[in-house]
């Protein structure tokens, strides 16, 4: 508790040499790799992020991300078997990641109206995963550590908005009832720059 | 600039919360069908069997020397006769009781209702009822309260070896069949014969043929 109010109250600091904030709402499709992947081939065209970076100078941006996908399958009807265990029926299969990050950015032309950065996340990951056969639902979750690297370009439309496209890769390792989760997501974005 | 953020935050929040996914959409689709076997019996050795002509309807309340419950002939005859169906295209011979069967079937089956309830858990923000937030509603505005329910019909198919038994003397289930779905008030044979067959159908060990 007092290592998080510690980063809190550096985040805070933060302002007191603000050169921008940057505020970025995101559209995200994910496709999950891994253990997702494979329990859920489909995309995931349900998400969203939030991005929110102070500008400590020109080229660096620290902040905080939130977002979340919910992954989606309905399988055909089909026969699931292990050891001598075999059940019949159709499946549906959720998955619900909410990635919460600490992040930063480095922006390589911050006067310019392309401006490429790549970025890296820390912090923790709430993962859910529901698989429903009948009327009974199987219900995994887990808080991971996660990390996430991230590619992406803000394009600056006029004074204090853009528009961003971003690619990120979620990397949530095992804990609890899951595996390690991963998946990327492809993003389109709203961004403010309100100062 | 405030309310470019706010316009965009409102519109991917409706966008997003009216596109979760969905689930099922027929009654079918919840049925489904289960069977666990001993893999150190051996079921080819066996030929004959023997079943009731009545299935037990388990309700949970009975007391010893009381006489159970049975679900009705007309369903339990056709039920009984797919399980016969099914056995008999795998091989076995189907006898009575009293002509020293290799295997009893013993099938029963129960209903579960679950019931549930629900408030209009958004109400709490333009004013409703939200447990927790008392002071919100506005005077003379009730909560507004959901009550449902469903209902679970299970029917469970066992194979005994009347000459087994574990140490506490209790009867050992070779192999069960089990068969569940959301009864929707009327008796479908259809989806009753789609879901013994798959029962069957998945148990090719049972082969003795």
């Amino acid at each position: 508790m007092k290592k998080i109010l510690i980063i809190i109250f550096s985040f805070a600091c933060l302002n007191t040499f603000a050169q921008g904030n940057i505020v970025n709402i995101q559209y995200a499709i994910g496709f999950g790799t891994g253990d997702l992947g494979d329990f859920i081939g489909s995309p995931s065209f349900r998400g969203f992020v939030f991005d929110y970076r102070n500008k400590i100078n020109d080229n660096v941006g620290l902040g905080l991300e939130v977002g979340w996908n919910v992954f989606y399958e309905e399988s055909d009807y089909d026969t699931y078997t292990k050891d001598n265990l075999s059940l019949t029926g159709k499946q549906w299969r959720y998955n619900n990641q909410l990635p919460m990050l600490f992040a930063a950015d480095y922006y390589f032309s911050p006067d310019q109206t392309v401006n490429p950065f790549a970025g890296l996340g820390i912090g923790t990951m709430y993962s859910r995963r529901n698989t429903d056969m009948g009327t009974y639902s199987i219900e995994e979750e887990a808080w991971h550590f996660a990390l996430r690297p991230e590619l992406g370009v803000i394009y600056e439309v006029s004074s204090g908005f853009g528009l961003a496209a971003t690619a990120k890769y979620y990397i949530a390792l095992e804990s609890g009832d899951l595996p390690t989760q991963s998946y990327v997501s492809l993003n389109l974005g709203l961004v403010f720059m309100p100062y | 600039m405030k309310n470019k953020l706010t316009i965009a935050t409102l519109i991917l929040g409706v966008l997003l919360t009216g596109c979760y996914p969905g689930g099922p959409e027929y009654t079918e689709e919840l049925d489904v069908a289960l069977t666990n076997f001993k893999d150190d019996y051996d079921f080819q050795a066996q030929t004959t069997y023997a079943m009731p002509d009545r299935i037990v309807k388990i309700t949970g309340n009975i007391t010893e020397g009381d006489e159970p419950e049975f679900i009705p002939d007309i369903s339990a005859n056709a039920i009984l006769d797919m399980i016969e169906s099914n056995m008999s295209d795998l091989g076995w011979q189907r006898v009575g009781i009293d002509e020293n069967p290799d295997m009893l079937l013993a099938p029963a089956a129960w209903e579960t209702t679950t019931v549930f309830w629900w408030y209009d858990y958004w109400g709490w923000w333009w004013g409703g009822y939200y447990p927790g937030w008392g002071c919100c509603y506005w005077p003379g505005y009730y909560p507004p309260v959901y009550v449902s329910s469903y209902t679970t019909g299970t029917l469970v198919m066992t194979l005994i070896d009347p000459d087994t038994e574990s140490a506490t003397g209790t009867p050992i289930s070779q192999w069960t069949g089990a068969i569940s779905g959301l009864l929707t008030g009327t008796y479908n044979a259809d989806r009753i014969e789609r879901a013994i067959d798959q029962v069957f159908a998945q148990s090719p060990y049972l082969k003795t043929n």
